[in-house]
């Protein structure tokens, strides 16, 4: 039998390989290592796995790259629920605030019963005819959000008028709100830090947030065996880390008109043009009917 | 995951790498007769390729516990033989190691090999003597290009596991291999 029409292996792989050939080498090897040499080789194997059942190094090798995968996972779940709760936090900050404050004063005026003694009407009078927080709460504006390091600049309180008598009546230091202090004396730690009323309404100014009501801050003040009806808000924060300062016109109550004119003079003379004139705008709303309160300053 | 007799040889390996003797068998099983008949045409000495065959399978062994799988099973098995194979050719200094190189791989510097061709042309061949003709053949072969014969015959390699086992370029290894196999044609042709 020849082979040599098989030429030089057809479709098999060219030259490199030849069926016939290759058939022809199959049947003929067939030689195998003597038994003796199996069991010697097996035996040895199995000595080996008795020996080092399984290594540190192939267990590691084994379990690293799922090891891998679950850390790289738990590491990017844990920085996604950083990141959303970090945005969370800036949110309240940022959102508008009235919503929120609006509710809670709805809250609150169900919730709280007049104080003894407050009389509600006048008080309502007293907040619509109070002035405009002028550059003081301003400039208390600014110490907060440059205290809190916030960024949104554009969204602070323009000079002027509050869009809202409400805003401009809490921002309003005034006598008439002086059973306030009782309201809420020992109720909140941070407002009882100035003691008076008025300190307590410089407070609530400088705690206002941007472009929030200011009306929402004296919903916030809790009355006495009154549940806070919300947690707190940034607003209420801030008003608790809020630092209170002294009206200027404390301890001139009870003075006549003469020594509130003579100290807003000094005031004046001394330059201290913004103080005089808040304390001028208490003046006016104390005395309506001193020819003073009426004319030019 | 378990192993089965089909699975493929780097599965049986690592299953044996964790501790499995029972892969090791199939594995065993499935290469111990190629690798001996590769050493033993190789080396042409039944105790030598006998001890190799040995070594072989204890390296092995012994390389289980850092065993990854980074090429075909076979191409690490027979790189192991073709390794052990010329440390056994440098002790025993035998001349063969020259062939190891390509120099005789023209086709006009093939010899033929001593045959039978002094016998009667109508003397009908059985397969038989015809297997023991090409074995013969295969013996003439150089070592390079025997070699290279084996590893695909018995290793059921392809020519760039060949070049991978042998550490050669993958042309060489084809160039090895077309020089064996146009030795062996010839030598059958003339054979009737």
């Amino acid at each position: 039998m020849a082979l040599n029409e098989h030429g030089t292996g057809g479709a098999n792989g060219g030259a490199e390989r030849d069926p016939r050939l290759e058939r022809l080498y199959h049947e003929a090897a067939n030689e195998a290592p003597p038994a003796h040499l199996d069991a010697a080789i097996l035996a040895a194997a199995r000595r080996e796995v008795e020996a080092r059942p399984r290594t540190l190094a192939s267990t590691l090798r084994r379990w690293h790259v799922p090891a891998s995968v679950a850390a790289v996972v738990v590491v990017s779940v844990t920085l996604v629920i950083l990141v959303r709760e970090e945005e969370r936090a800036e949110q309240p900050v940022q959102a508008p605030v009235p919503a929120a404050v609006s509710r809670v004063e709805e809250a609150t005026a169900l919730q709280t019963p007049p104080a003894p003694g407050e009389d509600t009407k006048e008080a309502a009078q007293m907040r619509r005819a109070a002035p405009v927080p002028q550059r003081q709460e301003l400039r208390d504006d600014m110490k907060f959000s440059t205290a809190l390091g916030k960024r949104d600049d554009q969204a602070r309180i323009e000079p002027g008028p509050h869009p809202s008598s409400g805003m401009a009546a809490e921002a309003t230091p005034e006598p008439a709100a002086k059973p306030l202090p009782e309201r809420f004396g020992a109720a909140s730690p941070g407002l009882a830090e100035g003691g008076a009323a008025p300190a307590a309404a410089d407070t609530v100014v400088a705690g206002r947030l941007e472009g929030a009501p200011a009306a929402a801050s004296e919903s916030d003040r809790p009355a006495p065996g009154a549940q806070r009806p919300m947690s707190a808000t940034p607003e209420m924060t801030v008003r608790a880390i809020g630092k209170s300062r002294p009206a200027i016109w404390e301890g001139f109550e009870k003075e006549p008109p003469e020594k509130w004119l003579a100290r807003i003079e000094e005031l004046r003379r001394q330059g201290r043009s913004p103080e005089a004139e808040e304390m001028f705008a208490e003046f006016k709303r104390r005395f309506p009917e001193h020819p003073q309160a009426a004319g030019p300053r | 995951m378990a192993w089965t007799a089909e699975s493929s040889d780097e599965e049986l390996m690592l299953h044996y790498r964790d501790g499995d003797a029972g892969a090791f068998d199939v594995l065993y099983a499935r290469h111990k007769g190629g690798l001996y008949r590769y050493l033993l045409r190789q080396c042409r000495n039944a105790a030598a390729a006998e001890e190799l065959f040995q070594d072989v399978w204890m390296n092995l062994i012994r390389a289980r516990a850092g065993y990854t799988v980074q090429a075909k099973f076979t191409t690490f098995l027979y790189r192991v033989a073709h390794n052990r194979l010329i440390d056994h050719y440098r002790k025993s200094n035998q001349a063969t190691v020259v062939s190891l190189d390509d120099k005789v791989e023209d086709g006009a510097a093939i010899v033929d090999p001593p045959d039978e061709r002094e016998r009667p042309q109508d003397e009908t061949l059985d397969a038989k003597r015809q297997a023991g003709r090409l074995m013969a053949l295969i013996s003439e072969l150089p070592e390079a290009q025997r070699e290279a014969f084996l590893l695909q015959q018995e290793g059921g390699m392809t020519v760039e596991e060949i070049a991978q086992a042998t550490g050669v370029s993958r042309e060489t290894a084809k160039s090895r291999l077309r020089y064996a196999m146009s030795r062996l044609r010839r030598g059958m042709l003339e054979w009737r």
